[in-house]
């Protein structure tokens, strides 16, 4: 039945229809409440903020767009964005590669045992904070305590001091996030292939397709969007690194670590520059919805849609 | 949680197999161990192991008395045995306290986010008054907005508010979750609609649907959300470095973080200890409930 014949049928229906209304609002009203105050708002707060120059301090003075061009022109910046970016690059690719690989490896593994273990081996790194991930390997990576150090020089390698080494910090940082984060992804690829009909893999299998070609050309199209899930949930949450470099090496040595939001934090809660800190949230934003557009622009490209 | 190829956005979807413990399925049914598999298992169980050996060489550490600590070759057993670390942690660092924060927090987050999803769940799927896409599409742009970008306005107004260096400041703004919403909205939209009727004509009212019917039918969802919000804020690191700064007010992760580099920094073996009293119940209830934890990523998608 349409609303306008129950409005003409029905005299008490206009009310009900006001009631139902009525009801909606107050359902929803409590969590709306609580959008408006702590997220919306928030966000429209932080782009007025981004004019201003504003150290909570003295009273905030408008400066209009000098925040962003003063962004644009710190010599910092390029260093930041280009840590953020290799990071980001190499987070992606290792846990996709990585995480893909070990599903289809562990999911053939026939042992229960030892299936069982490596189930919990990869997952469980991903339940442990940031803080206690970062703590204990700042350990082990350690020239001297850690036993990384320890057993490279029994085998006669020289390990590098990896968090005072520029060279080495960001690597090292990466291998981090993969031990810490590898599980998600690979839970998230686990579940991929369980939509992978296994007669379709049977079919090939019989056809004469090898394990390569069963791969690439059965396995690896229906993953499609499972990879591109994940492509895009690694990228969101790499590009906003933050506490294994705030933790362990804060940003440093010479900036070799300094990612945007380390920097934001920097700028807004160390040296309390909130407006420029708010200039530097935008970008991230900015750069987010960017390239997450352009991951769906790209998708039909090479993404299997059923 | 999948996403929805016409639109590209998230679907929910009801919790994916149990990925963890249940693995009859997965290998082919013609099992022949071949050479080239058995050198695969045994590559695996070595990466396997290079994946735990943080962990036990935390919890082997953390063991053992601190004069012999990080010996050198390093040592995989606790030799001698002491617990001397861990009744030190309770000298270095207000743990018992921290303990209670990080509990009460994540409580009251864990509850106080899903009973306001809850409610504006029900509104969004069952009674769809006038404009109530439009408003489910605008809260749900909200998921693309970075939490840096946010937390600098609510900084700013939790100080006006006198509300920083106390935990109010990080569970107020946890009290409403986009995410938990639109997942809980998809569930209650894959209800079917005819037990509402059924239940109207009996005389029932939207709250008794809400709690008695679709709350209890919602039980694989609402332990999945449950689980992923208890897990953030258990583990949340930026928020409470933020807005908290007295020991005594401060949760795990961040109480973790100033024992080690903090205004008289503790011995790395008393931090080992420290990292394992956060560790392992974690671990624990992992090991008794790994099932719903790996469901609860399965089935949202999300990162913890």
């Amino acid at each position: 039945m349409t609303e306008s014949t129950m409005l003409v049928r029905r005299p008490g229906a206009m009310l009900r229809r006001r009631r139902t209304e009525a009801a909606g609002w107050m359902f929803v009203s409590p969590a709306l409440l609580l959008f408006l105050v702590f997220i919306a708002g928030p966000f429209a707060f932080a782009i007025v903020l981004a004019l201003f120059k504003w150290d909570l301090l003295t009273d905030p003075q408008f400066i209009g767009f000098d925040n962003f061009a003063a962004l644009f022109a710190d010599p910092v910046l390029p260093q930041v964005l280009g840590n953020t970016f290799v990071f980001a690059l190499a987070s992606v690719v290792t846990h996709i590669v990585f995480g893909l690989l070990l599903a289809i490896a562990v999911n053939r593994v026939v042992s229960r045992t030892l299936n069982y273990f490596l189930r919990v081996a990869i997952f469980f790194p991903f339940l442990i904070s940031w803080a206690a991930v970062s703590l204990l390997w700042k350990y082990v990576l350690d020239p001297t305590f850690g036993y990384v150090a320890q057993y490279g020089a029994v085998v006669g390698i020289d390990t590098p001091n990896f968090f005072t080494d520029p060279a080495w910090a960001l690597p090292a940082i990466i291998v981090i996030d993969l031990w810490h984060t590898l599980g998600f992804t690979f839970i998230i690829m686990l579940a991929g292939l369980q939509t992978v009909p296994t007669e379709l893999l049977e079919a090939a299998r019989t056809d004469g397709a090898n394990a390569w070609q069963t791969f690439w050309r059965v396995t690896l199209p229906l993953m499609s969007p499972t990879l591109f899930f994940a492509t895009i949930i690694t990228f969101i949450g790499a590009f906003q690194i933050f506490e294994p470099i705030q933790i362990i090496t804060q940003g440093g040595p010479n900036d070799a670590t300094k990612t945007i939001v380390m920097y934001l934090y920097e700028r807004g809660f160390q040296a309390f520059d909130m407006g420029y800190a708010a200039a530097v949230a935008i970008l991230v934003f900015v750069i987010v919805m960017g390239v997450t557009l352009l991951q769906f622009i790209g998708r039909r490209k090479w993404v299997h849609e059923a | 949680m999948t996403l929805d190829l016409e639109t590209g956005r998230p679907t929910a979807s009801t919790p994916g197999p149990d990925l963890l413990t249940r693995i009859d399925r997965a290998p082919r049914r013609h099992r022949r161990t071949s050479t080239g598999s058995i050198v695969l298992d045994v590559a695996l169980a070595v990466f396997g192991v290079v994946m735990i050996a943080p962990l036990v060489w935390l919890i082997v550490t953390s063991l053992t008395d601190p004069s012999a600590a990080f010996p050198t070759p390093p040592s995989w057993l606790p030799i001698p045995f002491s617990l001397q670390n861990f009744a030190d942690v309770f000298d270095y660092m207000p743990f018992g306290q921290q303990f209670g924060n990080s509990v009460l927090l994540a409580v009251i987050c864990t509850a106080g986010s899903l009973f306001f999803s809850v409610l504006a769940a029900y509104g969004f799927a069952r009674v769809e008054f006038r404009g109530s896409r439009g408003l489910l599409v605008f809260m749900l742009s909200a998921l693309m907005v970075p939490a840096q970008l946010v937390i600098i306005p609510v900084f700013i107004m939790m100080r006006e508010l006198g509300l920083v260096d106390t935990l109010a400041a990080l569970w107020l703004p946890a009290l409403v979750n986009v995410f938990q919403i639109f997942f809980l909205t998809q569930y209650f939209r894959s209800i079917p609609r005819e037990l509402d009727e059924a239940a109207t004509i009996d005389g029932a009212g939207h709250l008794w649907i809400l709690f008695r019917m679709l709350v209890p039918l919602s039980g694989p969802a609402l332990s999945a959300l449950a689980i992923l919000s208890f897990e953030a804020s258990w583990n949340g690191y930026f928020g409470p470095l933020i807005f908290l700064s007295s020991p005594e007010n401060m949760t795990l992760p961040l109480g973790l973080v100033v024992l080690q580099n903090g205004f008289g920094a503790a011995p790395a073996a008393v931090v080992f200890a420290a990292i394992t009293l956060v560790v392992l119940p974690v671990l624990i209830v992992f090991l008794l409930f790994q099932k719903q934890f790996v469901s609860s990523i399965a089935s949202t998608g999300l990162k913890g």
